[in-house]
């Protein structure tokens, strides 16, 4: 199935790519000049800054190479480390070029040894000068001219005229646009998480023929699915999960939170307010009972309820634990690493760590949840609407009955009612703040200097006047000039959609962090999400209607040579769909996905015995046995699923979703045999196999159309005559197969609810469920492209 | 003993040359180099210290063995009861413990409340066995008849005072979650050696001792930073072994192959049109698949196996899910050289009737690890087969609740505990380590955790500070920042 992959096949291919490699790569890979932010600091940091850092305990020879100053300055030996152009007269080359063994630089002992090609860059750097350059992310988001590219009439919007540019300037050229039932399948697995169906596509075209596209973008952004499937993003940030996690890992109940990152998506909540609820919902004016639900977010940790621990050590292993999931979600900083002493690479004191950390230390909370099941305090009461009807249904009840005893029985049942209404876990601050300590080696019982709550000083200072507290905190993390918060979010952002951030470490922004790979347009898109007042959903519109998104998603041999993980953008998003979509989109298919949105977790199919192999024997610490549910529960969207953490949905866990114990901002994607035997398998897709074939055949059309309607609900595009054969051919042979075997057929169709339907026999039925299977396993069915 | 693991890799690999990208496989490591670029998932951003060098070496030191069989006992087994004799404790049951063995230790806050801490000394009798005269409990007799095989630590110590940290240090190298277990650690450093099964298998079994047993933590066998096709795979007694393994009712193997083929076929008309070399890593990883539903129920049939063999393990060995059932299954996946083999007993939290709950766990495991030990010697596989058995911490010498003379009770006791190696590289009928005379404080050679973690890869050819992975840039180990290899205990 050849394809052109150029946007304008006019020169012909191979000698484009002939040029390309010459021109392009050789000359720009290895001569052009260095970049000390993108060539330099990734090795000193990773190779030196261990012990010429930031940490001063550690620091040999009084020598820093994260400070120009320190570097160049000569001290007791004759020669400074480096000499600007001299690198002869440069310690530092000396030291690496040595090849005596206590000479050489870094030292054999750290075992990360300097490869030739590192050597030769700190050679040629000093040569030229050995210019430093601040870390690019500690510095403010410069918005610079859009650049001009010379390709003129590709550009969609200002995301496509920086990576034209940069496309160029490697000697590439976009790839044309995707076919338009792609890239409907497309955007809509990036903003819902579930395919388009063929008929919607088809009336949309014919009612908006100039702009459809553009029309069903905004109905996804609109639509309640896309708040779910953002959420399912967000969730693994805010580690939420239904279990209190450690050893006894009992149930809880914040299915509010959960809701509550639904609808603050839906709603398209400004993302400085979303961050501002979640970190400090709670010491806003007069806060509504949602914005305190929203600062669930500090609360999603573990909590454990395992006997004889020692309630100091786990009750400030839950601030550590903020400490870590606010560094990282919202600056993608790794501060943790200065919990036990000074940041190795990047220039964060130990006291700084501690600072921080006041934030999170003055939670009216314990160590130890005692009352081992349930949300652990401090909680607020949450009615939900379940409760509310009950309350309801009891007053109207206790209102017509009379004095007795059955007013009495009605009464005391009210009263049991109101004592278990649903709570959400909240944050809190104490009335009088805790001290908080710098904690030696990071141990709770070897205090060092008290501290007080304040922000890393490599940052501007918090505002004079705001409190020093969480809310100060968030009006500092707002603030336009912060140099991480936009980033990381429209980073974030850009890694939904496209599978991979401009900022491949979404982690760490830090100096061992990756290099942007459009840091022009990294920053553009902050800034333009700022000056957009924070709307989330104005970013993603940006992002899928850019040409840099709309272009077709195959290589080549040389293209994939060129760009093989598709860095510079020279070609479509293609990557395996989350675990939660590919559940989500298979019961979709089979016509079986429910609706319905939020309200408590639900349960679908989990082989027997999960949980009982791992939990504490007695159900009062394990919240009992996986019992699945029956009816809509099985069919929720995956976002739904009750989350135990030490024994995560186990078919979502086989497709890398993590188990939330911590904060995880980004998933690997593996491709493993265990995947296949959960798509081939696992009774929720058997099931939603069979429920595409009972769609195919209960439309009155021939076997042929039946099949290519399969396969679009499938692929969301038509199959080519050699696909529709091979699966007729297939189709035919398993009705053979079962109408020589009827009992086959019927056992098949034993499992699961969906059995019936007039017009076919059980082993049609069978053998086009076999089919439906088939296309329920394609790898084009799995893989956004 | 000459086996290379970077030439076994080599030809498993179809004699490409290696690169560190080889090294992510895992399961899915046969199946060349397509898939393993779909394994690193996020653009091949994760990255190897000394990279380079580790892709040439692949193992850093001579392996003395192929793959570990740890037999783990989940709840922490009382040492007095088991391994290290304390004859002295007799003559002072009942009395105080001296506050100069205490030494102001922290106790958990279980007995932290205690008014007196009164010694129990151990109910059962010791004797010393084989040449190396290692002292076991009478609870352990057919171990005791292994004594000259086994290397046992008594100076084993850990930080960790609670289940949860103390377990998860022992099995990922730290006390709070999100660290690489250590079967992930060799899944991803090592790779699998057969195709057919996972690198990292987990075997889970019940102890008849307590009924309300610890919970255990999939973390134990998760793959934290590291891509999660290198998380241990359960072999389940109820059901499906692997989850999902079977066909559904009424879809055959003939079915299911002629599935497969067309499945196949579709993919390869799309890797043609978009040239993506993850569509080809799917279409093995599905063949994998294919082979998994005929190799794992041959792994998990015991009706080929001899009835000697089956006497061997004790009569549990035919109750399906049994420690000693794990325990042959562990010799058949030694066999099938699979990398890390990982059991958990669980029941040894014997906080309260200790004596009757030790009796019964030690039933359990006494028989069926001793077994596993003279089968796998039998097989020529006790060389390069590396058996551990440990838990997470050890217990208090004083008695926790009420002591009387048949009955006591034992907290959880960090600083000092007993396990016991054999096979692989480690010198058999040692006794290395020495604690005080009350079990409380160790005297001589302590073992840290993090050694004893450092000396077991050392034992596969590793070097513990080697073997990283770095994350939110940063090089993570298994030994976190510690860790001695113990070389006292090297054959």
């Amino acid at each position: 199935m050849a394809f052109s992959l150029l946007a304008h096949p006019v020169i012909p291919r191979a000698l484009v790519q002939g040029l390309v490699f010459v021109l392009g790569l050789w000359v720009t890979r290895a001569e052009r000049a260095i970049s000390f932010n993108r060539d330099i600091r990734p090795i000193l940091s990773d190779k030196c800054f261990q012990c010429h850092g930031p940490d001063e305990r550690q620091r040999k020879a009084g020598l820093r190479l994260d400070l120009r100053s320190s570097a160049l300055s000569a001290r007791n030996e004759a020669l400074p480390a480096i000499a600007p152009g001299e690198p002869e007269a440069s310690l530092m080359i000396e030291r690496i070029e040595s090849s005596d063994s206590d000479d050489q630089m870094p030292p054999a002992e750290v075992k990360n040894p300097l490869s030739a090609r590192d050597r030769q860059l700190l050679r040629r750097w000093i040569e030229s000068g050995a210019d430093y350059e601040a870390h690019w992310a500690w510095i403010p988001p410069k918005r610079i001219a859009l650049p001009r590219p010379q390709e003129r009439g590709w550009e969609r919007n200002p995301i496509d005229s920086f990576v034209l540019r940069r496309l160029e300037r490697e000697g590439l050229s976009p790839t044309r646009e995707a076919d338009s039932a792609q890239l409907f399948r497309r955007v809509s697995y990036v903003l819902n998480g579930l395919p388009p169906s063929a008929e919607r596509i088809k009336t949309l075209i014919q009612q908006h023929p100039a702009n459809a596209y553009e029309v069903f973008v905004d109905q996804l952004l609109g639509a309640d699915r896309y708040g779910e499937h953002m959420a399912s993003v967000w969730l693994d940030a805010a580690r939420y999960s239904d279990t209190n996690g450690y050893n006894n890992d009992t149930p809880r109940y914040n299915f509010r939170y959960r809701d509550w990152v639904i609808q603050a998506f839906n709603r398209n909540l400004p993302y400085d307010e979303f961050l501002t609820e979640q970190l400090a919902g709670d010491l806003l004016p007069s806060p509504t009972l949602d914005q305190q639900i929203a600062t669930g977010f500090n609360r999603n940790h573990n909590v454990t309820s395992e006997g004889g621990i020692i309630d100091e050590e786990y009750r400030l292993e839950y601030a550590a634990d903020r400490v870590q999931t606010t560094a990282t979600v919202f600056m993608a900083l790794t501060l943790r690493c200065a919990r036990c002493h000074d940041h190795k690479f990047d220039p964060f004191s130990q006291r700084e760590y501690y600072e921080f950390f006041s934030f999170f230390n003055h939670v009216p909370e314990d160590g130890y949840h005692k009352e081992h099941v349930g949300n652990p305090k401090p909680v607020v009461q949450a009615p939900d609407a379940v409760y509310q009807r009950r309350l309801e249904l009891l007053e109207q009840a206790i209102g017509k009955a009379e004095q007795g005893e059955l007013r009495d029985s009605l009464e005391a049942e009210k009263k049991a009612l109101e004592k278990s209404a649903p709570t959400a876990m909240v944050m809190k601050d104490l009335a009088i703040p805790r001290e908080t300590f710098v904690l030696m080696r990071g141990d709770y019982r070897n205090r060092g200097e008290a501290v007080t709550g304040n922000t890393p000083k490599i940052f501007p200072p918090m505002a004079e006047g705001a409190p020093r507290n969480r809310l100060g905190l968030a009006a500092w993390l707002t603030r336009p000039d912060h140099p991480l918060t936009a980033r990381v979010a429209v980073n974030r952002l850009w890694y939904q959609v496209f599978g991979r951030g401009l900022v491949t470490s979404l982690e760490d922004f830090g100096s061992q962090g990756d290099w942007p790979s459009h840091p022009d347009l990294l920053d553009w898109l902050a800034t333009e999400l700022i000056r957009l007042n924070w709307d989330q959903k104005a970013i993603l519109r940006l992002m899928v209607t850019s040409a840099t998104f709309r272009q077709h998603s195959g290589a080549d041999e040389t293209l994939r040579r060129l760009d093989p993980a598709n860095e510079l953008l020279s070609r479509g998003p293609r990557y395996r769909l989350p675990a939660e979509v590919i559940r989500d989109s298979a019961l979709w298919m089979g016509g079986l996905l429910e609706t319905q949105i939020g309200g408590p977790s639900v349960r679908p199919y989990q082989p027997p015995g999960l949980w009982t192999e791992v939990i504490v024997a007695d159900d009062s610490y394990s919240g009992g046995k996986y019992e699945p549910d029956t009816g809509p529960g099985l069919y929720r969207r995956s976002v739904y699923t009750w989350w135990k953490r030490t024994c995560p949905p186990p078919s979502l866990n086989t497709f890398d979703a993590p188990d939330r114990e911590f904060c995880s901002v980004q998933r690997a994607r593996t491709n493993t045999p265990l995947q296949a035997l959960v798509l081939l398998n696992d009774p929720t897709f058997v099931e939603a196999a069979r429920g595409l074939a009972l769609l195919a055949l209960q439309r009155k059309i021939g076997n042929q159309d039946r099949m290519a309607f399969m396969f679009q609900r499938a692929t969301s595009r038509l199959p080519s005559s050699s696909e529709l054969d091979l699966l007729i051919k297939g189709l035919n042979a398993e009705q053979a197969r079962f109408e020589g075997k009827p009992e086959a057929a019927a056992a098949f169709l034993s499992f699961g609810v969906e059995t019936g339907g007039e017009g076919h026999s059980l082993e049609q039925f069978a053998a086009w469920s076999v089919v439906a299977s088939m296309l329920l396993n394609l790898d084009e069915t799995i893989t956004l492209h | 003993m000459g086996y290379d693991l970077a030439s076994v890799a080599a030809q498993e690999m179809g004699g490409t040359v290696l690169t560190r990208r080889h090294f992510l496989g895992g399961l899915g490591s046969g199946v060349g180099l397509a898939a393993l670029s779909g394994l690193l998932g996020i653009g091949g951003r994760q990255r190897v210290m000394g990279e380079e060098e580790f892709a040439a070496t692949r193992t850093h030191i001579a392996p003395r063995a192929k793959r570990i069989i740890y037999l783990f006992q989940s709840g922490a087994p009382s040492q007095l009861e088991t391994l290290d004799y304390k004859p002295q404790l007799q003559a002072l049951h009942q009395t105080e413990l001296p506050d100069s063995v205490r030494q102001g230790q922290r106790l958990t806050g279980m007995t932290s409340g205690q008014k007196s801490f009164p010694v129990a000394a151990s109910q059962f009798a010791f004797r010393r066995h084989g040449k190396s005269g290692h002292a076991f409990s009478e609870l352990l007799p057919y171990l005791g008849a292994q004594a000259d095989r086994l290397c046992v630590i008594n100076s084993m110590f850990t930080e960790a005072i609670n289940h949860d940290p103390a377990i998860t240090l022992m099995q990922t190298g730290t006390q709070q979650p999100g660290r690489p277990s250590f079967g992930s650690w060799l899944s991803y450093g090592l790779g699998a050696v057969n195709q057919e099964l996972p690198a990292f298998v987990v075997l889970i079994s019940k102890g008849s001792g307590l009924p309300n047993a610890q919970g255990l933590l999939s973390r134990l066998w998760g793959s934290g930073f590291i891509p999660s096709n290198h998380q241990g795979v359960k072999l389940r007694s109820q059901g499906d072994p692997v989850l999902y393994l079977s066909n559904p009712t009424g879809i055959d193997s003939a079915t299911r192959r002629r599935m497969l083929d067309g499945i196949g076929q579709l993919n390869r008309w799309q890797q043609d049109a978009f040239g993506d070399p993850e569509i080809a890593a799917r279409i093995a990883q599905y063949e994998m698949a294919f082979k998994m539903q005929s190799s794992v129920p041959e792994l998990t049939d015991f009706s080929q196996e001899p009835d000697h063999v089956m006497d061997l393990y004790g009569p549990e060995v035919r109750r399906p899910g049994s420690f000693a059932a794990n325990c042959l299954l562990a010799r058949r996946l030694a066999e099938r050289d699979v990398r890390f083999i990982q059991l958990y007993h669980r029941g040894w939290d014997q906080h309260g009737n200790l004596p009757d709950h030790i009796r019964k766990q030690c039933r359990d495991v006494d028989q069926p690890s001793a077994a596993l030990l003279v089968d796998l010697e039998q097989r020529g596989l006790l060389e390069d087969t590396l058996v551990v058995w440990a838990g997470e911490f050890g217990r208090t010498v004083y008695c926790q609740g009420k002591l009387t003379k048949e009955n006591y009770g034992r907290d959880h006791h960090p600083r000092c505990f007993s396990i016991w190696l054999a096979g692989g590289g480690v010198r058999p009928g040692l006794s290395y380590g020495m604690t005080d005379d009350f079990s409380y404080n160790v005297l001589e050679n302590p073992v840290h955790v993090h050694d004893l973690q450092a000396t077991l890869l050392h034992l596969l050819g590793v070097d513990h500070e080697r073997l990283n992975f770095r994350f939110q840039g940063r090089y993570y180990r298994l030994t976190d920042v510690h860790g001695q290899v113990v070389r006292d205990i090297l054959a």
